[in-house]
């Protein structure tokens, strides 16, 4: 016999005793539905579906929306105002086109699901928008900003956020307004950083405005040496393309390079996670987001303290538009359920007739389930004593 | 450092067993730490009532280890590892498997439990089994087998074993009132499971009963059972399967109208249904398996090798009969506007495919039995060593038998899983178990490590984006391809690939080759990030999906896409034309060679192997798989971005190659296909964010216990245990073969 | 000159850590002749645990004196270096050593401590967070610059880095070239069966060497997360950096890591920005890791045991 470490007897005992118990508390945290066995989509309960990533590189963004998701349907389902129950299924798909198809399958399975809100990410939702649209089922993504979205012709597609052609145009329409003569773009070589810096800069180098490229993957820590170069680089501007915990780092590090110039970030940059993170660094900074004020408005602030209690975090980048996402999904089934039991076509119908004011955006889908234009404007953000306020419509502010 | 303060071994391992319990504790339940208060996490981990029945596990781990003698001997009586193989079996389908899907996030046994308690009208028999039974059932049988081993009582023994029956099929039947009352299309496992844990309770009980020595044999037993007649268990399985399928198996599933085959017949006499699908519904069917049947076991009992052939083919003919059925009623109820029926091949139920298998199994049985009408020359007159040859001969049964039942599994099991089973199939399971056994080239036979993998993959994805025209660079029109022709292209870009590669790097070793792979995996993937020159798309991916393939002959079209399962059975025909390519690879003269470089480069190189020109046909070849992995990939999914191609990957590919065992074909296989499957059955378990951690601790406990792997290769095994495995007739001089250096 | 220096003094503190990392895996491999892949979760664990102390100790860190400033410093340094010690400690019990008892084949203890890897990451994920932003206390005021030379802005952080990194490179050394464990670290390293004949305990020394290791990483865990952010998952990249650092100084040897470490983190800030061409880079820094893996595998094509070869016990 060869002779064993007797430690490690203890691990396989210990993993199956774990698996068995996590199974018992995890039925045991469940809420149980209406009484017999009325799972076949009967019932009074119906879910809504996330579909992002919850493990992997990107999960911290997925975490941050389906958590604004969760909160909006605790919300509802307090509220009392329902006739029905609604439950959240999460699907993992890690971001990636790749995990997609079978998130969504899983998804799809559950006869009880009405509306997704995802995918996160613009290539995942291009690995499953036909599926979806297959099936009739109706998905809002609160993050997936690649132009070409709109056009692949999804038919339950719909989206929150405006695509990074909007975004990009018109903060290049501001910096050449503003009279900047260089401009330092920088991306974090991510499907959203990507997107925006390009747009950007071809908006730029049309209207004459120099500009540099720096591309810093998004898992980098140390923003010293990209700081250093771009104070050297004498440009009159900074943008950078990508999501708060990194702008905020950045900023750090630009403050401490001495960078001058005016620095500007998306929509993926503003959030209190980049206040907090830049501390004083970050004054200065301007936001461009396609969102009204979700500092200001008393609903969005409710919706800040509320998501603090719940979570033990302060919202991040897309927690607000998951959140007016998945309440234009619950207005959308409410309105479907008027109409007696609501099913994947008639909450498909609603969500396209939607007419529901969000804390970052007023939800009203065109054709193409972009935001409507009417509804949809860029406004410029500033972050001033480590407050995000409104500065205005971005048009206006040359 | 224990000597030195005197410690007692016992407090080492008692503090072992608490750290470990509190680790536990940390790692299971919803709770999540925060930023804004860094012990929250902790305290709802530990600080918690619940923490005591963390400190029980331990204690009792503790306990187990400090008696093991005592243990081990009561472990190693007759019956003792069925009693615990039954018990995880069925802890497994109560708490993990899903018994009833229509409930979606309730579907486990509890979920249904609670349903069915709160349903009226149900039979007295199901409340009790979901009610109390099944728990006070489960404590009776495990305490009353245990004392029957322990004490030696023959009479409670059978009585357990009696009792295990009973309750297996009361499970049975209780699920099925409890399913029949909620309706809806059920895929779930819990209940049939159930039931074999339940047999295998009662098969320990029988063990308790009959067996009269003192430990236990499981191997002879097994290989006692698979020499007695080659075949038999097999068809004994397509008996059972056979029976279900043509008793109480859905065959015709829209709009949840589960009808049975009876149900199916009279729903389709005289309808536009061809002449023999009537005929096999309403009698052939019956006809034809019992003549199978009997065609099977007669060549099970003679051992005849003509029989045997002619029940597979009567297996084979009565499967197309069946297949040919499926299709008509199918086609048949879309024409005639049957509510709910979706085309060809849909809303079919389980009992088609079920019966598939079952014939499947028998004609397997009877193809085993041909296979082995001759019995060894001489093992009738060397007594002496008869049970070497039978343990040669029983093994090799062994895996015949279940390589052709995981066929037969293979071929008709997939129809009848969800779509979500079917998609995690074939983009999670299918593409990496394909990736598995390429690398298992390059590590598992060669011993080269390779931690950049991923980058041919990537390499074949791309080229195929670019063939079919899905990146911003158009081909020239000449060379605008379908995907299946994209595929010798992508093979031949890696193949280059990988010669480029390996050429100036394959002379270092191992952990040098590992940074330069993990490298160049890193710089393709970086390439296909940063775009130069627009050829990628950059992060955002393929411009427009990589187009479905096409066979199209004239007079056959077949056009993928309409459902994972045809891309099913691609993969199918891919992975046999690359196993029996690979298999053939082993054992030839480069095969050889490998196994030459990996065990000693020096020695292989003296005795005039080229070791450059070796090695670098490994590298090759695994980078020609994963191109092809990567075509059949692209063309899947239609969309993927660079995201896919992270070193992570990499890794994982690594991890299931060893995790199945290094150098074994199947059990790359194996270790992919578990590996890859773990994570989605996960997702019913714990938290999705959770997943990656228990992968991570079910990696280290597997290679703890079983560091050679899942299904080690012969090769490999012999390193870690000596040249004669188990085999007792080796003498044990044989056995002591030093421990390799190889990788 | 002045963007020179800075890009210097950027290369050199990022080298620094990337060194103390890699000395763990090449002190692994030196008695082991294996890569310890979950040694990158030993640094993350360093950075967790030395926030929890620090944290605890000056709260917000407003407005320390000097001498407080640096026991701060100190403590932070030893806090990381006991956490990454213990949970080097534990990994090599429970991956480790009951691998090596069964023999296993070197792939298997790969594969081992990949799965540590993952599931340490992810159980700190669980316990404290997954946000990639946590920071320390701002004690040190981390921004401000101390002098000025040449132009050049030289921070006190940056000092502090380099200080103690050598500080402890040092230490190690001495270690290992001066005591009786390090001779055993040695002897085990140049044949462990010899130098079990001559008394030397290979498990124990085994087991030193990973607490040593660890110990570094953890205090490297300190500075980086000091310097950036720390985060469960911050391990990775580092981990990958340094073990391409060992790789490139020779793996097994101490003096090499060391360099390598160094040469990498200096590399790494110099390649995309190249302050010699002047003005603009020559090269967008979305390249730098290709270009660093290229240079990477022509050394190794070239000098197929890094630069200053193998051997742990002939450099030290």
């Amino acid at each position: 016999m060869r002779s064993t470490r007797p430690a490690t007897w203890l691990v396989p005992l210990a993993l199956v005793s774990a698996l068995t118990l996590s199974a018992c508390s995890n039925d045991s945290s469940d809420d149980k539905g209406g009484g017999g066995l009325g799972g076949s989509g009967g019932g009074e309960t119906y879910k809504i579906a996330f579909q992002g990533p919850l493990s992997g590189d990107n999960a911290q963004l997925g975490i941050n929306e389906v958590n604004g998701v969760q909160l909006a349907i605790d919300q509802a389902n307090e509220s009392g105002d329902l006739d029905f129950t609604l439950e959240l299924v999460k699907a993992d798909d890690q971001g990636s086109p790749e995990q997609a198809p079978t998130a969504a399958a899983q998804v799809l399975q559950d006869e009880a699901v009405l509306g997704v809100i995802g995918p996160s990410f613009s290539g995942a939702t291009k690995a499953i928008g036909a599926t979806y649209g297959d099936a009739g089922l109706s998905f809002i993504s609160p993050s997936a900003t690649n132009p070409t979205l709109s056009e692949q012709g999804f038919p339950t597609f719909h989206r929150i956020v405006p695509s990074d052609n909007v975004e990009g145009s018109q903060a290049a329409d501001l910096f050449a307004a503003k009279g900047y003569k260089k401009v330092v773009v920088i991306d974090d070589l991510s499907d959203y950083g990507k997107g925006v810096a390009d747009e950007l800069q071809k908006g730029l180098e049309a209207k004459g405005v120099a500009v540099q490229r720096i591309g810093v993957d998004a898992k980098t820590t140390d923003y010293g040496s990209t700081a250093t170069q771009v104070a050297s680089a004498g440009a009159d501007a900074l943008f950078y393309g990508g999501y708060d915990a990194q702008a905020g780092l950045l900023a750090q590090a630009l403050k401490a390079a001495n960078f001058t110039g005016d620095k500007y970030t998306g929509n993926g940059g503003k959030s209190s996670v980049f206040t907090d993170g830049a501390g004083d660094a970050g004054d200065g900074w301007f936001f461009t987001c396609g969102c009204s004020d979700a500092t200001v408005a008393p609903e969005a602030k409710e919706f800040s303290k509320a998501y603090q209690e719940a979570f033990n975090s302060p919202p991040s980048t897309y927690s607000p538009e998951a959140f007016d996402a998945a309440n234009a999904m619950i207005e959308a089934i409410k309105t479907a359920a008027e109409d007696g039991a609501p099913t994947r076509d008639s909450v498909e119908k609603a969500v396209d007739g939607l007419d529901y004011k969000g804390i970052t955006t007023s939800v009203k889908f065109d054709d193409n389930g972009e935001v409507d234009a009417s509804a949809q404007t860029v406004n410029l953000f500033v972050q001033e004593n480590g407050q995000i306020k409104l500065l205005g419509n971005i048009k206006d502010q040359a | 450092m224990n000597q030195r303060l005197n410690l007692p071994d016992w407090a080492g391992r008692a503090v072992a067993c608490l750290f470990g319990s509190v680790v536990l504790a940390m790692m299971v339940g919803p709770q999540q730490g925060s930023q804004n208060d860094y012990g929250v996490g902790f305290r709802q981990a530990v600080l918690n009532p619940r923490i005591f029945y963390f400190l029980l596990i331990g204690v009792l781990v503790f306990f187990a280890i400090t008696y093991q003698d005592v243990v081990r001997r009561y472990a190693s009586r007759p019956g003792v590892r069925p009693l615990v193989a039954g018990l995880l079996v069925l802890l497994a389908s109560y708490f993990l498997m899903r018994w009833y899907d229509p409930l979606g996030n309730n579907a486990k046994f509890a979920g249904l439990a609670d349903a069915v308690a709160s349903t009226s009208g149900l039979a007295p028999l199901a409340k009790a089994f979901f009610g109390w039974l099944w728990w006070v059932s489960l404590v009776v049988l495990v305490v009353g087998i245990f004392v029957a081993i322990a004490r030696r009582l023959r009479a409670l023994g059978w009585a357990m074993a009696g009792l295990a029956v009973v309750v297996g099929v009361v499970a049975l039947v209780a699920h099925a009132a409890a399913a029949d009352a909620g309706g809806g299309i059920d895929h779930s496992y819990g209940a049939p499971t159930a039931l074999v844990g339940y047999l295998v309770l009662a098969g320990a009980g029988v063990l308790a009963a009959r067996s009269r020595s003192e430990t236990a044999a499981t191997r002879e037993f097994v290989e006692r059972v698979m020499a007695f007649r080659p075949g038999l268990p097999l068809v004994l399985m397509g008996l059972l399967l056979g029976v279900l399928a043509l008793v109480s198996a859905t065959w015709f599933a829209p709009q949840q109208a589960n009808a049975t085959l009876v149900d199916t017949s009279s729903l389709f006499s005289g309808s536009d249904a061809s002449g023999l699908s009537e005929a096999f519904l309403g009698w052939l069917g019956y006809v034809l398996f019992v003549v199978v049947l009997l065609a099977g076991a007669a060549a099970v009992w003679t051992r005849n090798r003509v029989v045997g052939y002619v029940a597979a083919g009567l297996a084979a003919v009565t499967i197309l009969i069946v297949l040919v059925t499926l299709h008509d009623i199918s086609a048949t109820a879309t024409e005639a506007g049957y509510p709910g029926a979706d085309g060809p091949w849909r809303d079919l139920g389980t009992g088609g495919w079920l019966l598939s298998i079952a014939v499947f199994s028998i004609g397997a049985g009877a193809f085993v039995a041909a296979r082995r009408a001759h019995r060894p020359a001489g093992a009738d007159e060397a007594r002496g060593t008869v049970t070497g040859r039978l343990h040669q001969a029983g093994a090799s049964t062994t895996v015949l038998s279940l390589a052709l039942f995981g066929i037969g599994l293979a071929l008709f099991y997939p129809p009848t899983a969800t779509t979500f089973w079917q998609q995690a199939l074939v983009t999670d399971i299918g593409v990496y178990v394909l990736l598995a056994i390429g690398l298992n080239v390059v590590i598992g036979w060669a011993g080269l490590l390779d931690l950049g993998y991923i980058a041919f993959y990537a390499l074949g994805s791309y080229t195929t984006a670019y063939l079919t025209g899905s990146l911003p660079v158009q081909p020239p029109s000449w060379l605008q391809l379908s995907p299946l022709w994209a595929i010798p292209v992508a093979i031949a870009v890696c193949l280059v690939a990988g010669v480029l590669l390996g050429a100036p790097t394959l002379r270092l070793r191992g952990d040098y080759l590992a940074i330069v792979t993990l490298g160049f995996g890193e710089i393709i993937r970086i390439v296909a990030v940063n775009n130069p020159g627009n050829i990628t798309n950059g992060p955002r991916g393929v411009e427009s999906a990589v187009p479905h393939p096409v066979i199209d002959l004239g007079f056959l079209r077949i056009q993928w896409g309409g459902n994972q399962l045809q891309y099913w059975y691609l993969l199918l025909v891919l992975l046999a034309i690359l196993i029996f390519f690979f298999y053939r690879l082993e054992g030839s003269r480069l095969g050889r060679a490998w196994a030459a470089v990996r065990e000693d480069e020096v020695a292989a190189q003296a005795t005039g192997v080229n070791t450059t020109r070796v090695k670098l046909l490994a590298f090759a070849i695994g980078a020609s798989t994963s191109g092809l992995a990567g075509v059949f990939f692209a063309s899947d999914i239609g969309y993927f971005n660079p995201q896919n191609f992270i070193l992570n990957n990499s890794i994982l590919i690594v991890a299931y190659v060893v995790f199945g065992g290094m150098g074994s074909l199947t059990g790359a296989i194996a270790g992919a296909a578990v590996l890859t499957w773990l994570p989605n059955f996960l997702r019913d378990q714990v938290p999705s964010e959770d997943r990656v951690m228990w992968i991570g601790a079910v990696l280290v406990i597997m290679m703890i216990f079983r560091p050679q792997g899942l299904i080690p290769a012969k090769r490999r095994e012999a390193e870690l245990t000596g040249l004669a495995g188990h085999d007792p007739s080796v003498r044990p001089a044989v056995q002591a073969v030093p421990a390799s250096e190889g990788v | 000159m002045s963007e020179f220096l800075n890009f210097l003094m950027l290369g050199l503190t990022r080298g620094s850590m990337y060194a103390l990392i890699a000395l763990g895996y090449t002190l692994v491999y030196g008695v082991l002749q294996l890569i310890n892949f979950a040694h990158s979760e030993v640094f993350m664990a360093g950075a967790f645990g030395s926030f929890l102390v620090v944290h605890l100790v000056v709260g917000e860190g407003e407005g320390l004196g000097g001498f407080e400033q640096l026991l701060v410093t100190l403590l932070g340094l030893v806090a990381g270096a006991i956490s990454g010690a213990v949970v080097a400690f534990v990994l090599e019990r429970v991956a480790y050593r009951p691998l090596r008892r069964r023999g296993a084949p070197k792939l298997a203890f790969l594969i081992s401590a990949i799965g540590a890897s993952f599931f340490l990451s992810q159980l700190f994920g669980k316990l404290f967070n997954r946000l990639g932003n946590n920071q320390f206390p701002d004690y040190l005021h981390k921004g401000e610059v101390l002098w000025t030379p040449f132009g050049a802005r030289i921070k006190l952080l940056q000092v502090v880095i380099i200080i103690s990194a050598v500080l402890l490179m040092i230490f190690l050394d001495r270690l290992v070239s001066g005591t009786k464990l390090g001779r055993g670290i040695r002897a085990t390293a140049e044949d462990a069966p010899t130098a079990a004949l001559m008394g030397v305990d290979i498990d124990r020394t085994i087991s030193r060497t990973f607490i040593i290791g660890g110990a570094l990483a953890g205090a490297a865990g300190f500075l980086f997360g000091y310097a950036f952010v720390f985060s469960n998952t911050m391990g990775f990249i580092p981990g990958i950096k340094a073990f391409a650092a060992a790789v490139l100084g020779g793996i097994g040897n101490i003096r090499g890591a060391m360099i390598g470490g160094l040469l990498l983190g200096v590399a790494e800030n110099l390649i995309p920005t190249a302050p010699w061409v002047g003005g603009d880079a020559w090269i967008g820094q979305e390249w730098t890791d290709v270009v660093a893996f290229v240079l990477l595998i022509l050394i190794l094509v070239f000098r197929p045991t890094g630069i200053l070869g193998e051997r742990l016990g002939r450099a030290a």
